[in-house]
């Protein structure tokens, strides 16, 4: 049996009504992937059982997939040479400071913009001129949520529901409940906050394969962050993907298995957040038996001091700990303290925030963010 | 669709049922009115000689020495106030999308959904159609009703009206089709209305100084009010086949541009 090169809905068809009466054992590996692909037995087993093992093009296939994706405002530009690769189940984090591109960026895979040059996709589907097929299975979150004054979430079920042509009634009404959301309010009575938890319960009410994020989390209180984090869980889990814009580095590091960093419209990083944690610097305390011994230690390379507090060594380590370890069992210590990585400190380091202005710096320090709540073109 | 529909008449029917009621308690007082104040227009013309020219180009007719009776309910069709209360309307309607919607960030909403902007932009033009039909008819009934109380001779016959009525929403269908495309050019509300305000200003313009101006009426061509004519209707009592159809092609041309515009352009709500 050869590689079956299936697109999503038709992996999918088959695996709903199959062809053949083959026995297929489908394989699960992890909810990274989901299902990879089948086994198919031969009809007559000879003595040594030949076992072809083909893996479904969905399997490998990027939810999202951007390839030198550009775009330009006349002589500003948007997005430059942006290349992203998205696999199903993953949530995805995309920072990024003021005018970066992340919007512009999400704008372009929604095909609310016409991209200058490259290519975007969505299950394999052009974002431009597929758009609102695409849509039947995306839930989007606008950064700056604006509604209808007049919509309350009831209206926006029964409307969103027959455009989608689904009965959305009562899930909409759970997740209400679960966001502790008044169905029947009218938008111009909500708060901001109200607003934000109805645009998330349109976007997730219809159990959408991939869900779009910018800034979701912005005028939510943090039980309500919380209660969005175990639903974006729980959408991965069952092999669903987001793509999840933020300026708050704690939630991307909570919530995603991996994160692109963006900057000036270009992509600075683009990495599993576990293999970012190895690189990030960690604080580290040497206790010396001796203020002497502290003086006179000889500090290796992946370590650099930064004060020396009587018989305590306060240094910053980059790379693995496992060096260290090593060195430091050679050390006459009386104490050593590793602390967990710094993933802010790597963060600010993929961007000059002497560029940022001082209000945006401010902003985020406040909340530990590494990009901005502003809005790009 | 029905979801865009359900929307749309959620968002329109108050704006609808305030301006149909509006146009026709004012079609109702004209119909009553007019034949009084209008009776001793001749001694008017005498007083006031610039007062022919006004009305001259309100009705696309010179309407002569005298008026006839069925020819002042003619000028109830062309009164400023039955006009602006439609042209209200079709301006506020029709720059609801996109221009407003991208004007106040909403159109992130639609865009999210599964739905092709042509669609949507079809969909919008349902509820144009369908509102013009109800002020329109609205207003309609309020003149029957008044014109009940006048003389059998004073009101114009069924099909005048109907002529009239069908040249009234093809003016309707022009300004509405021009509507569409500006507002499908712009990201601004305001300026949507006020480049279509400015339209129709010019155009009532052109067709007043086309009454006794040469030059302008080498150009009159160019005014949407040339080809709408009620009181022609009721002295020829023949269907205006060529105005309509030129104030439909009008509308439908502008109205397919901008949706082609719409459909191609990049949405940009910041």
């Amino acid at each position: 049996m050869g590689l079956q090169r299936n697109g999503w809905e038709e992996y999918a068809e088959n695996l709903a009504s199959p062809a053949s009466d083959e026995p297929r054992f489908f394989l699960k590996t992890s909810r990274q992937l989901g299902i990879i692909g089948r086994v198919s037995l031969p009809s007559k087993p000879k003595s040594v059982l030949t076992v072809d093992i083909s893996f479904s093009e969905s399997a490998f296939m990027s939810v999202i997939l951007t390839e030198n994706l550009c775009k330009s405002y006349g002589d500003r530009r948007g997005v430059d040479d942006v290349c992203l690769s998205i696999q199903g189940g993953e949530i995805f984090g995309f920072l990024g400071p003021n005018g970066a591109g992340k919007s512009t960026t999400i704008r372009l895979l929604l095909g609310f913009l016409k991209a200058s040059s490259g290519v975007a996709s969505i299950f394999g589907k052009d974002c431009w001129k597929q758009s609102d097929s695409i849509k039947q299975d995306v839930g989007y979150v606008a950064g700056d949520v604006r509604l209808y004054s007049w919509l309350t979430a009831r209206k926006a079920f029964q409307i969103v529901g027959e455009i989608r042509q689904m009965d959305l009634m009562p899930h909409g009404l759970e997740l209400s409940e679960r966001f502790r959301l008044e169905p029947d309010l009218p938008v111009r009575k909500m708060s901001r906050g109200n607003r934000q938890k109805v645009a998330l319960v349109l976007a997730l009410v219809h159990r959408p394969k991939l869900l779009i994020l910018d800034e979701p989390t912005s005028g939510l209180d943090p039980l309500m962050q919380d209660t969005l984090g175990d639903c974006l869980r729980e959408l991965s889990n069952a092999g669903h993907t987001v793509f999840f814009s933020s300026h708050t580095l704690n939630e991307v590091e909570t919530l995603c298995d991996r994160v692109a960093v963006v900057r000036d419209g270009r992509i600075v990083a683009n990495e599993r957040i576990s293999e970012m944690k190895l690189k990030a610097p960690r604080s580290v305390s040497l206790r010396f038996e001796t203020e002497q011994a502290a003086r006179a230690a000889i500090i290796p390379g992946f370590l650099k001091v930064e004060r020396q507090q009587l018989a305590t060594l306060h240094l910053r380590l980059n790379g693995p700990a496992t060096e260290l370890t090593k060195w430091a069992a050679s050390q006459a210590l009386a104490d050593i303290t590793i602390g967990s990585p710094n993933l802010e400190s790597l963060f600010r380091g993929f961007y000059d925030l002497s560029s940022l202005d001082n209000s945006s710096e401010q902003s985020e320090s406040d909340s530990q963010a590494v990009g901005s709540t502003g809005k790009q073109p | 669709m029905k979801g865009i529909l359900r929307k749309i008449y959620l968002e329109v029917r108050w704006p609808v049922f305030f301006f149909s009621i509006g146009l026709a308690i004012i079609m109702a007082l004209l119909t009553t009115l007019l034949p009084k104040v209008l009776g001793d227009i001749d001694k008017v013309f005498e007083k006031l000689p610039f007062v022919k020219p006004i009305i001259t180009a309100l009705l696309g007719m010179d309407p002569g020495d005298g008026f006839t009776a069925q020819m002042m309910q003619a000028f109830l069709w062309v009164h400023p106030t039955v006009l602006s209360i439609l042209w209200a309307h079709e301006l506020m309607y029709c720059s609801r999308m996109p221009a407003a919607e991208i004007d106040r960030g909403t159109i992130d909403f639609l865009l999210g959904l599964p739905i092709s902007r042509w669609k949507l932009y079809v969909g919008e033009s349902i509820g144009w159609i369908a509102s013009g039909t109800i002020i329109i008819g609205t207003g309609v009934c309020g003149h029957l009703l008044a014109s009940l109380k006048l003389q059998p001779q004073m009101r114009p016959g069924a099909f005048a009206i109907f002529c009239i009525v069908a040249n009234l929403f093809a003016v309707y269908l022009a300004v509405g089709g021009l509507s569409w495309l500006v507002s499908a050019n712009s990201d601004r509300r305001g300026r949507a209305i006020g480049i279509m305000f400015a339209i129709l200003l010019m155009s009532f313009l052109l067709n007043f100084l086309a009454q006794f101006w040469e030059p302008a009426k080498s150009v009159s061509f160019l005014s949407v009010m040339e080809y709408y004519r009620p009181a022609f209707i009721i002295q020829s009592g023949s269907f205006p086949w060529s105005d309509v159809s030129t104030l439909t092609l009008i509308g439908s041309v502008s109205w397919i541009l901008g949706g082609l515009i719409f459909r191609q352009r990049s949405v940009c709500t910041v």
